[in-house]
């Protein structure tokens, strides 16, 4: 059983064979990334590209509305750095055991794979899934066999493009570690993909770059997790790019835990086509502040999506998620539900959208739900909004803020169990609609016992 | 070895509901409450487990001589203390199961969440899985309860019958040295209410149980024979007598209780 993690005496990684360059964020370091891994051309200029418009952006202002809630000045801005491993590192037995633990046993998966400041450290994939044509891999590495294809799918979205803000300029530019998924059409994967990206104490600015192709008819499953042990701040601009194409079903299960002096900012797409279904499933327990931009656009008809959230910050974290179910097309369907439970000072913020285009009208169907159960301090904001073009559309949205009831606590109290035991089962069952969502037991259980643990520290 | 209720007052948002009530219920024994609806019965019943609305003006509440009135409501559950509510709250999201196994863990010290390794596995501080599933299982053959039942959520969409069933499965796997029901035949229907009393019963034998039958009705003690019989009005206990007590209450009604005072006044 693997032992508490303790930061004062963490054993850095194994670094006997690494050469460790660690750059500031410049061009310089977008041409040093794609020299050390032969990158094609087209991704040499579009890093240089890239950072042009990196350098020519602001960083966005507190008067924008997605920034208006989420303090930038607390994120450490001047004191960003690519650091990255010029060699592969030395294989999982040498990442710390909190880190291992998040991994579900490997009979359950499909395959794994393990960044670790944004060197690949770990890749499996069952032969017989390899045998199919699918691709699990490090993104440099797919680079070299899979361009073409990355190259016609490389960052299009209306988020997931250089241009969004200032921190996907930044990706753009310099992303170093990057998870690829590619499943050829009708290829259906039944035990989920687990990818986990961590950084420790060396590990430098967080800039991973997530990119997955479900070709048409085909079914894939990705657990995506996220570590870290930083002594000091560090930023996390990270990028997640997802295409369900036609009929395709695509699941992604996205959980961050990371350290309390992470500040990220991830923005996520989906690109979902005719008659496919794309299942979200995103779960933020860690980081200091977190800021993320999840978007659904629902492109063709018969598209559908569910995007379910939970977050747990306590002390001071923070975090703030701006979604988008983007309706393109008639016949199509979205709901959304979002949990976050509150302890101590903590805060989050909901921004939810639905918008529903003229030509999206008919049979189209948005919902939205956030709710939020809020102990001690904490401060939850919630802002559902709906942009309806169209005609003869169903929707609904609403947002609840509230506290554990003192009858439930009692009921619980009254049977034996320490109210820290009874608050975190209530919490444990608000949280549960999403928490049912996740693919395998020992993920469920894994959350679970650390929602748990968040009431006896 | 008693359940001891010496001169309690009680009063609710500045209001005196109990007004002096003194009980003593005997391990083994069986005392049946009866009253009128608003004379203070689970104001009582409350006030013993700890809720925290109820403020107790005077006088004090013992189990097996240790005070009560200091503790927590889940030390009261584990001192051996149990009531079997009125009206069960629902809390969604919470599988019967996994309640019944956390609070039967609980109350047989199994629960100490704190003392155990950190990232241990999932509720392995918990008692054993296997040994607590054949338990419940022995229970709910006992209650005629459907194991379905463990897969749903605590209380929620139960109906008035199927909650009361559940109280008594949790008194069943707690097992408490004293029980307060209050008025855990309502909502039960004759059969139901057969089976759940034969349930309570046989654990009265096996735990050698105290027990408080709070009720409106003489109907439950048809099935579960007091000992003694108080009649309960206005936040006193204002006649104590037998297992006869019960049926002439039932014969004349409350109305009969008020004027004897009345005349004995
Ligand atoms: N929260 C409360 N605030 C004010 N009065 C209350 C409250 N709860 C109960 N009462 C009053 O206390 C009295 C006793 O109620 P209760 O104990 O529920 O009686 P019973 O169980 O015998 O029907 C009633 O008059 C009721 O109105
Ligand atoms: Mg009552």
């Amino acid at each position: 059983m693997a032992e508490r993690y303790n930061t004062t005496s963490m054993p850095s990684i194994s670094t006997t064979t690494v050469e460790a360059l660690s750059l500031p964020v410049g061009a310089e370091a977008a041409g040093a990334i794609a020299d050390l891994h032969d990158e094609p051309d087209w991704m040499r200029e579009a890093r240089l590209d890239a950072w042009a418009t990196y350098a020519a952006m602001e960083f966005p202002r507190k008067d924008e509305e997605a920034w208006r809630r989420t303090e930038l000045s607390r994120y450490p801005l001047d004191d960003m750095r690519v650091v990255f491993s010029g060699t592969e590192l030395n294989g999982i037995e040498n990442l710390p055991p909190c880190w291992n633990y998040t991994l579900a046993p490997a009979n359950l998966v499909s395959g794994v794979l393990v960044h670790c400041n944004g060197a690949r450290t770990h890749a499996t994939m069952r032969p017989e899934i390899a045998d199919q044509g699918v691709v699990f891999a490090d993104l440099h590495r797919a680079l070299r066999t899979h361009g073409d294809l990355i190259r016609r799918y490389w960052m299009k979205g209306t988020t997931t493009r250089p241009d969004f803000n200032k921190f996907t300029a930044l990706n753009a530019a310099l992303w170093h570690g990057g998870t690829f998924i590619h499943v050829p059409a009708g290829v259906n994967i039944a035990r989920p993909f687990q990818s986990l990206i961590s950084y420790d104490a060396d590990g430098g600015t967080g800039l991973h770059h997530t990119l997955v192709v479900a070709e048409a008819g085909s079914r894939v499953t990705l657990i995506q997790d996220r570590v870290s042990q930083d002594l000091r701040s560090a930023v996390n601009a990270e990028i997640v790019e997802i295409y369900a194409e036609a009929g395709a079903r695509v699941r992604y299960i996205s959980l961050q835990h990371w350290g309390h002096h992470r500040y990220s900012v991830s923005v996520q797409e989906a690109q979902v086509a005719q008659n496919a279904n794309m299942v979200w499933v995103t779960g933020s327990m860690g980081g200091g502040m977190t800021k993320e931009f999840l978007r659904t656009n629902l492109n063709a008809t018969q598209a559908r999506s569910t995007m379910a959230g939970f977050s747990f910050p306590y002390d001071h974290q923070h975090v703030d998620q701006s979604t988008y179910q983007h309706h393109k097309a008639p016949n199509t369907y979205s709901d959304l539900l979002f949990r976050n439970v509150l302890r101590d000072r903590a805060q989050t913020v909901f921004y939810g959208m639905i918008r529903i285009e003229t030509e999206a009208g008919g049979g189209t169907e948005g919902y939205q739900e956030n709710n939020n159960l809020l102990l001690d301090d904490a401060r939850a904001r919630a802002i559902p909004g709906l942009e309806i073009i169209a005609n003869d559309v169903r929707c609904g949205h609403g947002a609840t803020v509230s506290r554990i009831d003192p009858e439930e606590l009692f009921y619980l109290q009254a049977r034996g169990l320490p109210r820290p035991d009874a608050e975190s089962l209530i919490v444990q069952g608000f949280i549960r609609p999403i928490i049912e969502r996740v693919p395998l037991a020992h993920m469920r259980d894994r959350l679970e016992e650390e929602i748990a643990e968040r009431f006896w520290r | 070895m008693a359940l001891e209720i010496r001169d309690l007052h009680v009063a609710v948002d500045g209001k005196e509901i109990l007004k002096g009530v003194s009980l003593n219920v005997e391990r083994g024994s069986t005392h049946a409450l009866m009253g009128p609806n608003g004379s203070g019965k689970s104001t009582l019943s409350y006030t013993l487990m700890g809720h925290p609305k109820y403020l107790i003006t005077q006088g004090d509440a013992l189990i097996d001589g240790v005070s009560l009135l200091e503790m927590t409501p889940d030390q009261r559950a584990r001192a051996g203390l149990f009531l079997a509510m009125q009206y069960p709250v629902a809390i969604s999201g919470v599988s019967l199961y996994s309640f019944l196994h956390a609070a039967t863990s609980a109350v047989r010290g199994f629960g100490d969440r704190s003392a155990r390794p950190a990232r241990g596995r999932f509720n392995a501080h918990l008692m054993p899985m296997r040994e607590f599933r054949k338990e419940v299982n022995g229970k709910l053959d006992l209650l005629e309860m459907d194991p379905v039942f463990l897969r749903r959520y605590l209380n929620e969409g139960f109906s008035g019958g199927e909650k009361k069933r559940a109280e008594i499965l949790q008194m069943a796997l707690l097992k408490p040295k004293f029980s307060v029901l209050d008025e855990t035949d309502s909502g039960l229907d004759i059969d139901a209410l057969r089976i759940v009393s034969k349930g309570i019963n046989a654990l009265q034998d096996e735990l050698n149980m105290g027990l408080l039958v709070i009720t409106h009705y003489q109907r439950i003690l048809n099935y579960i024979h007091p000992d003694v019989v108080h009649i309960f009005v206005d936040g006193r206990v204002v006649k104590t007598g037998d297992a006869k007590l019960a049926e002439i209450l039932e014969e004349q009604g409350y109305e009969w209780v008020r004027q004897e005072l009345a005349l004995g006044d």
